[in-house]
């Protein structure tokens, strides 16, 4: 489903991304994980293409130099220099970290918001879908994104990421914040997602644990490197990793 | 009595020329320089299909909206899109876009005082006493009617609601396939078709003149910066602020004072509370 090579990001001279490959096949839930600032939002800007905007904003403002090296394929395409919206548009879909809900919009309107590349019937069965699936938005619907809760928020970020009508749905530190109740309901949902839309998702998160049992594979960042990969079982019975990532 | 009326009707007016560069500032954070002189570029181009093309007034009307929001976005397909992020550049990229237009238009010889736009309905009426001619009266109705149809677009159109995602979170946006570029354009195309639509609704109240193009720009900004720049809402209220206080500066201490008006509501807010009566997303931030 997607590939990518040899990625390398570089902020000015600084290298936030070494040589990182990571693949995701079709239908499957993959984790990246790794401590703060190993690499992760900068590898899930790169895949999803917003890098390219971020590049060229900097460039623009005679900001931070970004390097950006490596290949992306996807459906057998590469995408590497294809820019954001477009990749939208092929079904990658990313849902950032903290969320970025509009705040000034309504539960409802964040979520016709995302159905933007959707065509009418796509967008109420998935809105109705979103409903089924978080009951609890469906109950705010009249609510200002910026008075929800951050797990509500989640919930809704999630939704309006679905609502684009993802092929791959790239979840960026779903978890950040939340209680430990909450953290387990949305990762329920995620499989769910995942088994009834069946569409494949990336998910990062600094603490592996709430995530493992729902990954298929793994990858680990370690200040920008892909240091190791594996199974969900493979990493599971290696003890550097449950001693570094899982708090076991 | 005639301040409430005259008050309302000069308010709609300031409201019709800042709602134009408050939608394209609140969407693409571009200030739009040109604005004012889109403005008088609209009232010549309906002379035009008038007087020289010989159209009738509606069809002169549709045109000329049609062609402006052409121009709008030809001008951020063109010119601004090589500028975006560069703050500075936007404006002065803008402005250099406002006084070739402004001068442009001198130069061709749209001079003097013999270029007017029709009325709708010639005549008038009179309220409580207080005679009131039809245009005026149609002014603050399709001020009304296309802030209701703005409100519309914004909130039930997939266009309208992607604009203001991008409004809100330009990155989020983009994660969700709405293209910043493409929107840009569609907010400047809009932004144009409303200067137009000021134009032909309030230039048939007096004459259509180069210079009202840098009035215009001015009284736009004063409205957009004492209501909170980018905010809607803001820019109505600010424009009923602005537009009674200039009323009754007309009416107590002379017409001559009148532009003072708006320049000294800029330099008040700037220094009482820089974010305008409606800094929305400031507030927001502070109360979470």
């Amino acid at each position: 489903m997607l590939e990518a090579a040899d990625l390398m990001v570089f902020y000015e001279n600084m290298l936030a991304l070494n040589n990182v490959s990571i693949r995701c096949g079709k239908n499957q839930i993959v984790g990246v994980f790794g401590a703060n600032s190993a690499g992760k939002s900068t590898l899930m800007y790169a895949l999803s293409g917003i890098m390219l905007d971020i590049r060229k904003k900097e460039a623009m403002a005679g900001g931070e130099r970004i390097t950006l090296t490596g290949s992306i394929r996807y459906l057998g395409r590469e995408i590497s220099t294809i820019k954001p919206s477009r990749r939208a548009k092929m079904g990658i879909v990313l849902c950032p970290e903290r969320r970025r809900i509009f705040k000034e919009s309504t539960v409802l309107e964040n979520l016709k918001i995302g159905g933007y590349l959707a065509s009418a019937a796509q967008a109420a069965e998935t809105l109705a879908y979103v409903f089924k699936m978080f009951p609890a938005l469906s109950k705010l619907k009249n609510r200002l994104g910026g008075f929800l809760s951050g797990g509500e928020q989640q919930m809704l970020a999630i939704g309006r990421a679905l609502m684009a009508q993802p092929k791959l749905l790239l979840l960026d530190e779903p978890l950040l914040g939340l209680s430990p109740l909450m953290q387990a309901t949305l990762m329920r949902a995620t499989r769910e997602i995942r088994n009834e839309r069946k569409i494949s998702i990336i998910i990062t998160e600094q603490y592996a644990r709430p995530v493992l049992p729902i990954v298929d594979h793994a990858f680990i960042l370690e200040n920008g490197s892909a240091v190791m990969e594996g199974s969900r079982e493979e990493l599971m019975d290696n003890p550097d990793i449950r001693a570094a990532y899982f708090g076991v | 009595m005639e301040i409430l009326i005259y008050g309302t009707i000069n308010s709609v007016a300031l409201a019709l020329y800042a709602l134009g560069f408050a939608l394209v500032y609140g969407i693409s954070r571009l200030p739009n320089f040109a604005h004012g002189a889109l403005y008088v570029l609209s009232g010549f181009i309906a002379w035009s299909a008038i007087n020289t093309l010989g159209l009738n007034y509606p069809l002169s009307i549709l045109l000329t909206m049609v062609v402006m929001a052409v121009i709008g976005a030809l001008i951020y397909y063109l010119f601004l899109i090589r500028v975006r992020g560069m703050e500075i550049s936007e404006i002065i990229a803008s402005y250099a876009i406002a006084l070739a237009i402004l001068e442009g238009l001198r130069w061709g010889g749209f001079r003097g005082m013999t270029y007017t736009l029709p009325a709708f309905i010639e005549g008038s009426t009179a309220i409580a006493g207080i005679s009131v001619d039809y245009q005026r009266l149609l002014v603050v109705g399709f001020g009304a009617v296309l802030v209701i149809f703005l409100w519309l677009f914004t909130h039930y159109t997939r266009i309208g609601l992607a604009l203001r995602g991008m409004a809100q979170d330009e990155r989020a946006a983009l994660m969700l396939g709405i293209d910043s570029d493409i929107m840009a354009v569609v907010a400047m195309g809009l932004g144009s078709m409303l200067a137009a639509f000021a134009a032909i609704l309030l230039l048939p109240l007096g004459n259509i003149v180069v210079e009202s193009g840098y009035n215009v720009l001015i009284l736009a900004i004063a409205v957009c910066i004492v209501g909170g720049i980018g905010s809607w809402i803001g820019a109505v209220l600010a424009a009923f602020l602005i537009g009674f206080a200039q009323i009754l500066t007309v009416v107590y201490l002379g017409s001559h004072y009148q532009m003072m008006v708006a320049l000294l509501a800029i330099i008040l807010t700037l220094i009482i509370k820089p974010s305008g009566l409606f800094g929305q997303q400031k507030e927001l931030e502070e109360r979470v």
